[in-house]
């Protein structure tokens, strides 16, 4: 145990002296800052466009009111959320190689193992320095997601969206920890240096982009700008009764969506977030209800990610020679 | 064998052997042989949609996926080229550029009477050569599906279009493969050449775009246009700028222009113009690399 904090207290140390950590960090805050900002333009827009609109009803000398547009602050974290989980698993993906990669660039592996280590002491080791380190960049990520909310969306912002966004950090934590370790683990087994950065690279291509795109696709309303649905000029009652007869096909999209563990984290926050329509301005516990599996799901790989990395990160593994 | 034809050559060999990029290269060619499947089942389900809101009597517009063009079914290749193709066009350049750092090969051969300038050129010809018969290959290979899924042989104009999309994608590829070379000669370790590059494609994919139009970074992953930009005085100011830095959106529209998309307007010539201006600028930062920037150890 001490030996596994030792190690970890060096890591956090490593990366506290290298700029790649703040380097992310900042690009992470820059995008989500800059989602937020676009976010509120395009509210503002929305709400100028709707006042030339009821000026041109009492022009007309009409009396009928149309309902304004709503600002729902946790919303505008949409694209936010978007960049954590495909920018932000790229950098998790790197961070999780370069603990690896960076020891065996120095041929420090060698030197490690020949002190009295535990069996799982090294992979512990690393395990906690990554997940302390993804916690306090998330802290750190979610009060500066509060503080752009506050100040340029002038969000309103409540005590039960306070613990949304909590509940959302802790999500967005699991699932970068989750990639770290994955792309930690193949940069393990990978006897190059590169091999396992670029394994983990595909895995992510495949995971965060290319299954929800296949998902996205194969949606009937995503194959008409402007949706399906209201190009056919049905509304949402009868959209629901139109898709009662394709539950096959939908189930099927459903299943290819949901090996992808990047859509059950999008659901989830998405839903948390108010994001999705069904779950704005709902209680916890009703969107716990409705998303409880998405939120097991990701704990189930982020809990495969950690047996994975802890038991390829052995002595015997990493210090295998080529055959 | 002429000096230029013998280093690109060998640069051909180096990435045909290669085993990871050979790996992103089956993810590419594969999913590039699915999208007219993928295609193929959307295009069913909307069918079936509108059929059954006809029997319902809910609708009374015709079906808008009728004389649907067989291009229909290589939208999906736009999205696969911007994700996949340009990541592997990334990969293989750095690689080319960091076996030669890692191998100490570059002391070798700038000491022989090869300037970098020449030596480079012939890498990059070399590389933009592979991906150029890597498209050819998958030009055919989406001809081919697509002729499987309508049931008959693409018609000559329209497998013209489809070469001629693939000739796009040949220079939407070549400024991410000059970009993956740069950070190869400049990175300071392995890590860092082959992520500065990702992240500069993911900035050029993902966030320039929603600073132009306020469009959702997942929803730039649907070959459907999105809803156009906002007109307001934020966003004509912001497209204004960032606009011709979106190479991915200008390939998607110049794409859909290409595949005959009735949703996309306006003309092919500026986002030609962009891709070529940043494929040129790409190639002469890779070509005036000096001789001391390929010497320079690795620091992993």
């Amino acid at each position: 145990m001490i030996e596994m904090l030792t190690l970890a207290k060096k890591e956090l140390t490593d990366l506290r002296r290298s700029r790649l950590l703040l380097v992310l960090f900042a690009f992470l805050a820059v995008a989500v800052i800059l989602s937020v900002v676009v976010a509120s333009a395009d509210f503002r827009l929305k709400i100028a466009d709707y006042r030339h609109y009821l000026d041109a009803l009492k022009a007309a000398g009409s009396t009928a009111a149309a309902p304004a547009p709503q600002l729902f602050p946790l919303q505008m974290l949409r694209g936010g959320m978007e960049y954590l989980e495909i920018i932000g698993s790229l950098f998790a993906v790197v961070l999780g190689a370069s603990m690896i990669t960076k020891e065996k660039g120095r041929g420090t592996l060698a030197l490690i193992f020949s002190r009295p280590l535990g069996r799982y002491a090294f992979a512990g080791g690393k395990i906690l320095a990554l997940s302390l380190i993804w916690a306090t960049t998330m802290g750190a990520l979610f009060l500066v997601i509060v503080a752009t909310l506050l100040l340029v969306g002038n969000a309103p912002l409540q005590g039960g969206d306070y613990l949304a966004l909590a509940i959302v950090a802790a999500h967005t934590t699991g699932y970068l920890i989750m990639w770290s370790l994955l792309a930690m683990t193949l940069a393990t087994l990978a006897l190059r240096t590169g091999t396992g950065l670029i394994l983990a690279l595909v895995l992510w291509l495949v995971v965060v982009l290319i299954i929800p795109q296949i998902g996205d696709t194969m949606d009937p309303d995503n194959q008409i700008p402007g949706g399906l649905f209201a190009s056919l000029q049905v509304d949402k009652s009868h959209e629901q009764a139109v898709m009662a007869h394709f539950t096959g096909y939908e189930t099927t999209r459903d299943l290819i969506e949901q090996t992808s563990v990047t859509k059950q984290y999008e659901r989830a926050t998405f839903a948390y977030l108010g994001i999705k329509n069904e779950y704005n301005q709902q209680s916890l516990s009703f969107i716990w209800a409705g998303t409880f599996n998405n939120t097991l799901w990701l704990l189930a790989g982020l809990a495969t990610s950690l047996g994975a990395a802890l038991l390829s990160g052995t002595k015997k593994t990493i210090l295998r020679k080529a055959p | 064998m002429t000096r230029w034809s013998a280093v690109m050559v060998h640069e051909l060999l180096c990435t045909t052997r290669e085993r990871l990029p050979q790996l992103l290269l089956a993810v590419f060619v594969g999913m590039i042989a699915a999208s007219a499947f993928i295609g193929s089942s959307a295009r069913a389900s909307v069918t079936g949609v509108y059929q059954e809101a006809l029997r319902q009597g809910l609708t009374t517009v015709s079906n808008p996926f009728d004389a649907l063009s067989p291009l229909y079914y290589a939208r999906n290749t736009v999205i696969y080229i911007v994700l996949i193709g340009a990541l592997l066009a990334i990969v293989v350049g750095v690689n080319s550029t960091l076996r030669d750092r890692q191998a100490r090969t570059a002391d070798l051969i700038l000491s022989r009477d090869v300037g970098p300038a020449f030596y480079l050129g012939s890498k990059l010809a070399g590389l933009a050569l592979f991906v150029l018969l890597l498209l050819a290959l998958s030009a055919l290979l989406n001809i081919g599906c697509i002729s499987v899924v309508t049931g008959q042989v693409l018609a000559g104009g329209d497998s013209a279009r489809i070469a001629g999309l693939y000739a796009l994608a040949w220079l939407f590829m070549l400024p991410f493969v000059a970009l993956g070379m740069a950070a190869g000669l400049h990175a300071a370790s392995s890590t860092s050449a082959l992520l500065t590059p990702i992240v500069i494609w993911s900035v050029v994919i993902f966030i320039l775009p929603l600073l132009g139009t306020a469009a959702h970074p997942v929803s730039l992953l649907n070959p459907v246009s999105p809803p156009p930009a906002p007109q307001g005085g934020f966003f004509a100011a912001t497209s204004s700028l960032v606009d011709p830095l979106s190479l991915g959106e200008q390939f998607k529209h110049v794409g859909a222009l290409i595949l005959a998309d009735p949703q996309a307007t306006g003309t092919m010539a500026g986002g030609i113009l962009t891709m070529a201006a940043f494929a040129v600028a790409g190639c002469a930062a890779v070509v005036m690399t000096r001789r001391t920037r390929m010497r320079r150890l690795l620091h992993d």
